[in-house]
C-alpha cells in the first residue's frame, strides 16, 4: 500500500511542476499558433541559471526563480524578434524545422559552454530533508517546496492572463490576431510578450527543478516531449487544463511504482518480469498519441 | 509497358536541367573509379541513402504536404527486421528486405489509420510520438538485443556475399545503393504523375476542395504514408548489412527522423530533385564539419550549432528550399 501512496504522492508532486513546464508552451501555443521544439531547451537553459546563480552567490536555490524568471524571459523575448518572427511567415513546416533547428542550436551551445558532465545542486536549506507522511510515505522537501512553489507561479500567470489589461490583450491576440490589430493592440509586442511569458515560466520550473535533478546539455527533448504529452492532455492552448494534465502525467510517469505495487500485491511473476523502468516514459508518449487520434480536444473537452 | 515508359519520361524538366542531371548521373556511376578516401565514399554512401529516406518522406510530406517526424521507427523496422534474420535464421538481405518493407508497410498502416485523422502540428507531433513508443519497445525487446542492439558479425561469411549483402569494400555497397537511388527517382518520378500523385497534391492545395471531388483524401494520404515507409524500410535493411551494428538508440533516433525531412526540406520538398539536392549539401556538410571541427578540443558541439544555424536560416530566409529559389529565378527570368 504504501508502494501506491508514496507514488501516488511523488506523481502529484512532480505533475505540479511538469504543469507549470507545459504552461509556457500552451501559452505559445495558444497566442501564436506555434510548437516550440525548444521549449525543453529553455527548461535546460533554466536549469542552468539557477544552478550557476546558487552556486556563485552561494544563495539557497530556491531564492534564484527571479534570475531565472529574467532569463528566460529575455531569451524569449530574444529569440521571438531574432528568429521566430521570420519564421512566422512561411508555411508549418519551416516553423517546426525552425524551433527544432532552435532547440539543436541551444543544445550544442550549452554543450559548448557548460560541457557535457552531469551537474547537481549539493547545498541548500531544504536538500536532503524530507517529511515523513505516515504509511511509509515520505516526501522530499526539496520537490514540496518546488511544487508549491509552481502553483505559486500557475496562480500567478493565471491571474496574469485573466485579471489584467495585458492578460486581456493576449488573449484578444489569440482569439483573433487582425481584429486585436483593429483594435489599436500591438499584436507583434504581444506575440513577444507570449514567448517573453512561456520562456520565463519554464526557466522558473527550471530552476525548481534543478533542486532535485542533475542537468545536462542533452535533457530537453525529454522535457519537451512531455510537455507536448501534457498540452495535448490538456487541450492546446488552454491554461487551467495544462494544470490537471500536468497532474495526470505526474502519474502516468509513475505508473512503473504502481506496477511495482501490483506486483507485489499478486505476487504476479510475469509482471516482475515486465522492463516498467525502462518503459516510464512510452507511457507518456502513447497518451499523447491516443489522446491525440481519440480526443483531440483535449482531457477535458476545454477549449481556449 | 505504359507505366515504365511513364517513369522514364523526363520531358517536363527544361533541358538544362536533364544535361545537369545527367551529369551527375554519370559522375555517381563513375565517383569509384576516381582515387578516393574512404571518407569520401562513407559520405558518398550516406548522402545516397539518406536522399532515398528523402525521396520517400518527400512523396508524403513533399507532394502530400503532411509533415511526417516520424520517419527513424520505419528505418528501425527494415534494419531490424534483416539483422534478426540474418543473425537468427540466416536469411540473406534479398529475402530479409521484402519482409521487412511488409512489417513495415503494415505498421504503417496501423498507425496511419488513426493518425491522419490529424493535421498540421498534431499530426507532426504524433508521428515523433509514434516513433519513440516503437523506439522504446525496442529497447527493452530481447528478440530484437534490447537497448544493446544488433551486431552483423561480418567474420561468418565469406565476402563478397552478394545474397547478404556482407562486403569487405565499401565500393559493392556503393553500387547497390546506387541501383536503389536510380530506382527510387524512377519510381518518384512515375509517382508525382500517377492518378495518386495527383489527387496527393490537389489534397495538399486545397483538402475540402479536393474531398468535394470525390478523392477518398484519407485512404490516399494511408496510401502514400505506406509509399512513403517502403523507400524507408528498404534503406533500413540495407543500413543494418552495411553499417553491422544497430542500436535502437541511433538507428530509431529522432534526430534521424528530422533529418531526413530536413533534407528534403533544404532541397526544396514536392520537387523530384529536391531531397537529393538537400542530401547532397547536408550529409557532406555534416561530415566533413564534425571532421574538422568536432575533433578539435574544447570546440564540442560547434559542427552542430553551424548545421542548427543553417537549418534556422532555411526556414526564416527560404522554406520553399533550394529548389524553390530556383524555381524563383527561372520565373523572373521569364517574365
Amino acid at each position: 500500500m504504501d508502494i501506491l501512496v508514496s507514488s501516488l504522492v511523488a506523481g502529484l508532486l512532480i505533475g505540479m511542476v511538469l504543469a507549470l513546464v507545459a504552461l509556457g508552451l500552451t501559452m505559445i501555443f495558444g497566442v501564436m499558433d506555434v510548437i516550440n521544439f525548444a521549449h525543453g531547451e529553455f527548461l535546460m537553459i533554466g536549469m542552468y541559471a539557477g544552478l550557476f546563480t546558487a552556486q556563485s552567490t552561494g544563495m539557497d536555490p530556491l531564492f534564484t526563480l527571479p534570475v531565472a524568471a529574467v532569463v528566460g524571459f529575455l531569451l524569449g523575448i530574444i529569440c521571438y524578434y531574432g528568429f521566430i518572427k521570420f519564421v512566422m511567415r512561411g508555411p508549418m513546416v519551416a516553423q517546426l524545422l525552425g524551433t527544432f533547428g532552435l532547440m539543436l542550436f541551444i543544445r550544442n551551445l550549452a554543450l559548448l559552454i557548460f560541457g557535457s558532465e552531469d551537474r547537481a545542486l549539493h547545498h541548500g536549506i531544504l536538500v536532503g530533508k524530507s517529511f515523513d507522511l505516515g504509511m511509509g510515505v515520505i516526501m522530499p522537501a526539496t520537490k514540496l517546496a518546488a511544487a508549491c512553489l509552481s502553483v505559486v507561479a500557475f496562480v500567478a500567470i493565471w491571474l496574469l492572463m485573466n485579471r489584467t489589461r495585458i492578460g486581456k490583450a493576449l488573449t484578444a491576440t489569440s482569439l483573433n490576431a487582425q481584429g486585436a490589430r483593429y483594435m489599436g493592440i500591438p499584436t507583434e509586442w504581444m506575440n513577444a510578450l507570449a514567448w517573453g511569458i512561456g520562456g520565463g515560466s519554464v526557466t522558473i520550473a527550471g530552476a525548481l527543478i534543478v533542486n532535485f535533478w542533475s542537468v545536462n546539455p542533452f535533457m530537453g527533448l525529454l522535457f519537451t516531449m512531455i510537455a507536448f504529452a501534457i498540452v495535448a492532455l490538456g487541450g492546446f492552448g488552454s491554461v487551467p487544463g495544462a494544470f490537471f494534465a500536468g497532474l495526470v502525467v505526474g502519474i502516468i510517469m509513475e505508473i512503473p511504482g504502481i506496477w511495482d505495487f501490483f506486483t507485489y500485491t499478486f505476487n504476479s511473476d510475469w509482471m516482475a518480469d515486465v522492463p516498467m523502468t525502462s518503459l516510464k516514459y512510452m507511457w507518456v508518449y502513447l497518451a499523447y498519441f491516443v489522446i491525440m487520434v481519440f480526443r483531440p480536444r483535449g482531457l477535458f473537452g476545454w477549449r481556449k | 509497358m505504359e507505366e515504365i515508359k511513364n517513369a522514364l519520361d523526363f520531358s517536363d524538366f527544361p533541358r538544362l536541367d536533364l544535361i545537369v542531371v545527367g551529369l551527375i548521373a554519370v559522375f555517381l556511376l563513375v565517383f569509384p573509379v576516381f582515387p578516393h578516401s574512404s571518407f569520401a565514399m562513407a559520405t558518398m554512401i550516406q548522402f545516397l541513402m539518406f536522399s532515398i529516406y528523402g525521396m520517400g518522406w518527400n512523396t508524403i510530406g513533399g507532394y502530400g504536404g503532411q509533415v511526417d517526424l516520424g520517419k527513424a521507427q520505419y528505418v528501425g523496422i527494415g534494419a531490424f527486421t534483416t539483422a534478426v534474420m540474418l543473425i537468427r535464421w540466416d536469411i540473406p538481405f534479398w529475402f530479409s528486405m521484402p519482409i521487412g518493407v511488409c512489417f513495415a508497410v503494415t505498421w504503417s498502416f496501423i498507425i496511419g489509420y488513426p493518425l491522419f485523422r490529424l493535421k498540421g502540428h498534431y499530426f507532426a507531433i504524433a508521428t515523433i510520438a509514434t516513433s519513440l513508443v516503437l523506439k522504446d519497445l525496442f529497447e527493452v525487446w530481447d528478440l530484437v538485443g534490447a537497448a544493446r542492439g544488433l551486431e552483423i558479425s561480418p567474420i561468418k561469411y565469406i565476402p563478397p556475399d552478394f545474397l547478404r549483402l556482407i562486403f569487405r569494400e565499401d565500393i559493392y555497397y556503393y553500387y547497390v545503393i546506387l541501383g536503389f537511388f536510380f530506382v527510387g527517382i524512377l519510381y518518384v518520378n512515375w509517382f508525382r504523375k500517377s492518378r495518386l500523385g495527383f489527387q496527393l497534391r490537389s489534397i495538399k492545395d486545397n483538402e475540402d476542395m479536393a474531398r468535394s471531388l470525390g478523392i477518398n483524401v484519407h485512404l490516399a494520404k494511408v496510401k502514400t504514408y505506406a509509399i512513403a515507409t517502403a523507400f524507408v524500410s528498404v534503406v533500413g535493411s540495407f543500413h543494418a548489412c552495411y553499417i553491422k551494428n544497430i542500436e535502437p538508440a541511433d538507428t530509431m533516433s529522432l534526430d534521424i527522423s528530422i533529418l531526413i525531412a530536413l533534407m528534403a526540406m533544404l532541397g526544396g520538398a514536392g520537387s523530384l530533385w529536391g531531397p537529393v539536392i538537400g542530401a547532397g549539401i547536408l550529409i557532406p556538410l555534416k561530415s566533413y564539419l564534425k571532421d574538422w571541427l568536432g575533433a578539435q578540443a574544447g570546440l564540442v558541439g560547434i559542427d552542430l550549432i553551424i548545421y542548427a544555424g543553417i537549418i534556422m536560416l532555411v526556414s526564416a530566409v527560404e522554406p520553399k528550399g533550394i529548389w524553390g529559389i530556383v524555381e524563383k529565378v527561372r520565373r523572373r527570368k521569364r517574365s
